[in-house]
């Protein structure tokens, strides 16, 4: 059964269309991965799911519920953990996840249980009462998922809940995920670490422009991407004029130059290196470093939009 | 009403944890409430600064705390507030009673502290004077909420608050008494809902005056209250 669904989706900000004609489904229990650089309409899209935003045109079920039709009921089987922590800092962990347990409707008697859940999921309990403000970037990251939920929600949206945590917050976030996911929560998460969506991810969908590019489970998706690899040739600088030479090169098939990072799609790693070497040392620049990566979701979303998802 | 309560709840916790609210809030008129009460208390000069004190700091307060829609809209916890199933009627009507009660809280502490500490020779029109707050408050929650509508940022509702309130109080007639005002003075005085509160509250103080001699200026403060509200609230709901 499917928890979402989204047909034809349109939102408009003036005349940027952010999400254009977007159609998919999430299963129910699934962990579904929305993959996209900035700007590809991950976040309005999630906002849409949300009800926080309305569409110009189409329509978002959750549970069987229409957003647009009936949002509170809609909105009471949804969480929220936004990008940025949205938590009150004056207050303490608890105080905050009692209020958001609140608003989405749990009695009191539910509250101190549903409380203590959610700071045992994401392990802050040795913490709840100290002010949110005295906590580290990573425990407030935490906090910010467990007041998403605080409600044991059927459908939880998770938008780059690991952005500039430390790796141990990082570590707890992706065990709180997959906890959340072996008892049957509903997942949507949002990144830009592929390593993290195939780690996670049933299937993931690749967004750029606000179109959906490509869905379907990792191995379809990787299947999509074929024999293509990825070269990433760090430089110590990389002048704007190589990138159409190094896209003129036989068995490239794209490049991209982003902070000095060159990433080239390539169909044969072995025949592209040679001459993307000599390329370099021709234009007299320095080596930095070089990886092959086999085919990924990055090779793929390269492939299919020409842009590396850190763009 | 339970949500609107916790939406309030959330919110004195976070004013009264902020130590410079509190003095901003309450130290600051106090001062000013203990100086007044050195003036002469003769022909209203008394009451006429005293109570010019308390609307000026009551729309000061009420301004700034509406702002905090703008701080939240920032910190994400807005979004956050309408992402859960919360009717937005609910949502402004916490806000609502957070400011309304913070001012009444303000007022009410002025007042008393005026009477019992700084000697104010008030000793009747109690239930006037409640009646007469209660509008005033309601008229600058309206214009605190619409002004967080169109500002984008705390200092920008500060610098507004201050030049809207400094305009209203100084120039329409609060503090000092002005004969024959032409003009933009007599403007400012004349839509100005502080000068209108100002009078009123002076002249059940001084005069005893009943509340049917103020219904003018009550219906004035009540229906740009009411303007002000709706735009806000309306304003609000589409910035999101």
């Amino acid at each position: 059964m499917a928890m979402l669904e989204i047909n034809n989706l349109d939102k408009s900000f003036g005349k940027r269309k952010a999400v254009d004609d977007l159609s998919f489904s999430v299963r129910e229990g699934e962990v579904f991965g929305l993959l996209g650089p900035n700007g590809a309409g991950k976040s309005t899209t999630l906002s849409l799911i949300s009800g926080l935003q309305r569409p110009n045109k189409g329509r978002v079920t959750v549970g069987g519920i229409n957003v647009g039709e009936d949002s509170l009921r809609a909105k009471a089987l949804i969480g929220v953990v936004p990008q940025e922590p949205a938590i009150y800092p004056q207050l303490s962990a608890r105080a905050n996840l009692r209020f958001w347990g609140e608003l989405n409707g749990l009695s009191k008697k539910e509250l101190a249980s549903a409380v203590e859940r959610a700071l045992t999921i994401v392990g802050l309990t040795d913490r709840a009462d100290e002010r949110c403000s005295k906590l580290s970037g990573g425990m407030k990251r935490r906090l910010n998922i467990a007041a998403g939920l605080i409600h044991s929600p059927k459908l939880l949206i998770m938008d780059e809940p690991t952005v500039g945590v430390d790796p141990q917050s990082r570590h707890h976030i992706l065990e709180t995920v997959k906890e959340l996911k072996a008892q049957g929560t509903t997942i949507i998460y949002t990144s830009h670490y592929v390593e993290e969506v195939e780690q996670l991810c049933d299937r993931v969908a690749i967004m750029d422009h606000g179109k959906l590019l490509s869905i379907g489970t990792l191995p379809e998706l990787l299947g999509q991407a074929g024999e293509y690899q990825e070269l990433i040739i760090t430089l110590r600088t990389t002048p704007e004029s190589i990138l159409p030479v190094i896209q003129a090169l036989p068995w490239v098939q794209n490049a991209v130059v982003t902070n000095d990072v060159l990433a080239i799609l390539t169909a044969n790693a072995e025949l592209a290196l040679p001459q993307v070497f000599q390329t370099i040392v021709e234009n007299e620049l320095e080596l930095a470093e070089i990886k092959i990566n086999k085919p990924s979701l990055e090779s793929l979303f390269l492939k299919l939009t020409g842009r590396t998802l850190r763009d | 009403m339970k949500k609107s309560l916790s939406i309030a709840r959330v919110g004195f916790r976070q004013m009264f944890t902020d130590p410079m609210y509190m003095v901003f809030t309450l130290g600051m008129p106090l001062v000013m409430t203990w100086a007044m009460s050195f003036l002469p208390k003769v022909e209203g000069v008394y009451e006429m600064a005293s109570l010019g004190v308390l609307v000026m700091f009551v729309a000061l307060n009420l301004i700034t705390s509406a702002s905090a829609v703008i701080e939240e809209k920032q910190n994400g916890t807005w979004q956050r507030i309408l992402c859960s199933p919360t009717s937005y009627s609910a949502v402004m009507g916490g806000y609502f009673i957070k400011l309304f009660v913070v001012a009444w809280v303000q007022a009410l502490i002025l007042l008393l502290s005026g009477k019992f500490l700084f000697g104010a020779p008030w000793n009747s029109g109690y239930a006037e004077l409640a009646v007469v707050l209660t509008v005033y408050i309601f008229s600058m929650t309206g214009l605190g909420l619409f002004l967080a509508s169109i500002l984008k940022t705390q200092s920008q509702v500060q610098a507004v608050a201050t030049g809207v309130v400094m305009v209203g109080t100084m120039l329409g007639d609060v503090f000092f008494p002005m004969e024959n005002p032409s003009g933009i003075i007599k403007l400012i005085a004349t839509i100005s809902p502080q000068a209108w509160a100002a009078h009123a509250l002076r002249d059940i103080m001084t005069t005893g005056a009943g509340l049917v001699p103020l219904i003018v200026p009550m219906l004035w403060m009540i229906g740009t209250g009411a303007v002000l509200l709706t735009a806000g609230v309306w304003r609000i709901k589409l910035d999101r």
